[in-house]
């Protein structure tokens, strides 16, 4: 198997730096590579899968109230099955989690359907109160990550990070010569 | 046996258990009976306290994680009881307030007065520990079982409504850090610094 992408890598260094032990989530394919990762290096970690990204939040709230430090991971499509999860529990009871968002309907897109939502995501966390920090290098991808989830658990407010589709599915510019 | 009946059992069986109650009428019953500050109430994300229950149980496994959730509320997240049955935490018990009706919004009809039996749901997704309960003294036997076994348990107890008249606190952050407090993981921030 090759090996896991930079920025994979740098997601999984990062929440373990912020203190995160319990990682809850709904699949998409770049998210394969961190759960690969949290597998292979991060014996310490637990992974739950959460069949919807709303059960995922209030799992991360149960954690929360008993002493961990929980990230969700989701695809920006989820963040609509997320909503009330977010704005009536998270929020309004200060229950921070680190959110780790997959994002589809960016730069790069081919399906329509992702486009909506992907372009909804910004505008919805500034809406709710949800800080947001776009991750599109992997080089970058530790630090914000880790500095997302210390303030998060520091200031007890939930706060995202957005792993743009560029980084994530890259996609080599086709050569310029002819063949 | 009415809802609030059915709460005042489940509290006297009960010492300093942690009890996550979904909002409205099931959170207004358990303030009801005793404002314990173990009780974790929900004011809004209805459907989410067994998965509450779940992250509580998951990080807590040596304290027994009680949950009292309504048939509406579970109906929103029957996906829960996939997740409690594969992650399969011994120290999470679910007690459903079955009163087959949305009570909290006017009385509406849900799916269980017309068939729909979540305790056999529970089941088909790999709880064994499931019961359902149709007075106090089968209710108070369960909850002893729940107690004095391996869970998880899912416990759907059949009742009438009782017209609950408390309500909880309303500060959510007043809530959570008294039940943060109560159950011994007190939340950082509440402490003083050096």
């Amino acid at each position: 198997m090759p090996d896991a992408p930079a920025w994979a890598a740098g997601v999984c260094a990062g929440l373990h730096a912020a203190g995160s032990r319990h990682v809850v989530y709904v699949p998409d394919n770049p998210l394969s590579h961190v759960l690969r990762v949290l597998g292979e290096r991060y014996a310490d970690v637990r992974t739950t899968v959460a069949t919807r990204e709303e059960e995922a939040f209030g799992i991360a709230a149960g954690l929360y109230l008993g002493g961990a430090r929980p990230t969700v991971m989701l695809q920006s499509s989820g963040l609509g099955n997320s909503l009330n999860a977010i704005t009536s529990l998270l929020v309004p009871y200060q229950i921070p989690a680190l959110i780790v968002i997959s994002m589809r309907g960016d730069a790069g897109e081919w399906n329509d359907a992702q486009v909506p939502m992907g372009r909804a995501v910004r505008p919805i966390c500034d809406a709710i109160g949800v800080p947001h920090t776009t991750i599109d290098r992997a080089d970058a991808a530790e630090d914000i990550v880790r500095l997302t989830g210390q303030s998060a658990f520091g200031t007890r407010t939930p706060g995202a990070c957005l792993l743009a589709r560029r980084m994530t599915v890259p996609s080599p510019a086709p050569s310029r010569e002819r063949a | 046996m009415n809802r609030l009946d059915a709460t005042r059992v489940l509290i006297a069986a009960l010492a300093g258990e942690p009890v996550v109650a979904s909002l409205g009428h099931p959170a207004y019953d358990l303030v009801a009976v005793r404002d314990r500050p173990a009780n974790f109430y929900t004011w809004g994300s209805m459907g989410l306290a067994s998965s509450i229950g779940l992250g509580l149980a998951m990080a807590r496994p040596d304290a027994r994680v009680f949950v009292v959730d309504g048939d509406g509320s579970l109906l929103m997240n029957l996906g829960s009881l996939a997740t409690i049955g594969w992650v399969n935490p011994r120290n999470l018990v679910v007690i459903v307030w079955d009163n087959a009706a949305y009570a909290t919004t006017g009385g509406q009809d849900t799916a269980t007065a017309h068939g729909a039996d979540l305790a056999a749901a529970a089941k088909a997704m790999g709880i064994t520990a499931a019961a359902a309960v149709r007075d106090e003294r089968e209710l108070e036997a369960a909850i002893g079982r729940a107690t004095a076994s391996d869970g998880p348990w899912i416990i759907v107890a059949k009742v009438e409504e009782s017209a609950p008249t408390a309500k909880p606190p309303l500060d959510c952050v007043f809530i959570k850090q008294r039940f943060m407090a109560a159950i011994g993981n007190p939340e950082p921030a509440t402490s003083g610094t050096s």
